[in-house]
């Protein structure tokens, strides 16, 4: 094996993923020559490197922090809708409570005025006819017209 | 708890479902993000927001793939968007630093050719490994990063990417060796040699 060919296949060789073949070539390349083993040691490096950052854990209580922020996140969502309908539901009862009681009182004003007003209407008539036309048991003859008949 | 039930339970809004969903990806879903964002403290950070896209968007999941692919997805495009928004945000900094007050710091990627990475600490690799894998091209990034710190198979990762069994070899091949070049710069000379 020369060279070129052991550094095209230097990752490989690391990785043990050489045939029996190739193993034993790149091995006894390695034996001979000087610079390869050097830019292997460098390989070597990084692949170390590479293991110890392999190591490294998440800090104790990121599970907490994690499922903390979860429960966080959904009871809020679960919250908003009641607290929504409720922001909606107040405006809007006071609003209709005004307006019915806006209706209910220009009702009972309409209903208790206009009869009120009518009656005194005739009674004024009945007033003005008695006055002018002088009939004094107008109201009596009203009272029992078949016995007059 | 089988992939149905718990999606069945994430559906009804179930503590316990949830419990299970945290226990079972927590580690998966932060190590990957860790790789995107930077540090381990904005893909915690992060963490909570892909839990919650998992929950309000389970609605969405079809069958057609694992649950666990599936989540991996939405880790990825979720921690993609925060790069890219840190990237934007770099961009603004280094912009208002040229305009206002130099602060001498250099920004980027600031492993110095000359320096040999068995003579840094680990606190020092691993913040060069981590700008090396920000450097790396989105498609070999997401590759490599599941190959190598998440131990996903090829079959596996080609599902999560939605993309061929030799895309995948020849994207965690690239990034390999765009890694150690980065890394170490003389890699290149060698190669080329």
């Amino acid at each position: 094996m020369d060279c070129k060919h052991f550094r095209n296949n230097i990752f490989a060789y690391q990785e043990g993923l050489l045939s029996a073949e190739d193993l034993r070539l790149a091995e006894n390349h390695l034996l001979s020559c000087k610079a390869c083993e050097k830019i292997l040691a460098d390989v070597r490096v990084v692949d170390e490197m590479i293991h110890v950052e392999k190591t490294l854990e998440p800090a104790p209580f990121t599970s907490t922090r994690i499922l903390q922020r979860i429960d966080n996140e959904f009871s809020e969502t679960r919250k908003p809708p009641v607290i929504t309908l409720v922001r909606i539901l107040q405006p809007v009862t006071l609003a209709l409570a005004l307006v019915c009681g806006i209706l209910i009182g220009s009702y009972t004003a309409r209903k208790d005025s206009p009869p009120a007003k009518q009656a005194s209407n005739s009674t004024e008539k009945l007033e003005f006819l008695r006055a002018n036309l002088f009939i004094t048991d107008f109201a009596d003859e009203d009272k029992n017209p078949v016995t007059n008949k | 708890m089988t992939d149905p039930e718990l999606i069945e339970g994430i559906l009804r809004r179930d503590r316990n479902a949830f419990q299970y969903l945290v226990n079972q990806y927590q580690k998966p879903v932060i190590k990957t993000a860790c790789y995107f964002v930077g540090s381990m403290e904005d893909a915690e950070d992060l963490s909570q927001e892909i839990f919650l896209e998992i929950i309000r968007s389970i609605n969405s999941f079809k069958n057609n793939s694992s649950l666990s692919t599936w989540i991996y997805r939405i880790t990825i495009n979720k921690s993609l968007n925060m790069a890219r928004k840190q990237q934007r945000h770099g961009i603004m900094l280094r912009v208002e630093s040229l305009f206002g007050h130099r602060q001498g710091q250099k920004e980027g990627f600031s492993h110095e050719p000359s320096t040999c990475l068995s003579d840094l600490d680990e606190k020092e690799k691993r913040k060069l490994l981590h700008e090396a894998i920000g450097r790396l091209p989105e498609n070999q990034r997401i590759a490599f990063v599941l190959c190598k710190f998440d131990d996903q198979s090829y079959k596996q990762i080609a599902e999560i990417m939605k993309i061929g069994l030799p895309a995948v070899e020849s994207l965690i091949h690239r990034a390999r060796l765009n890694l150690q070049k980065y890394l170490t710069p003389q890699f290149s000379e060698y190669k080329t040699s």
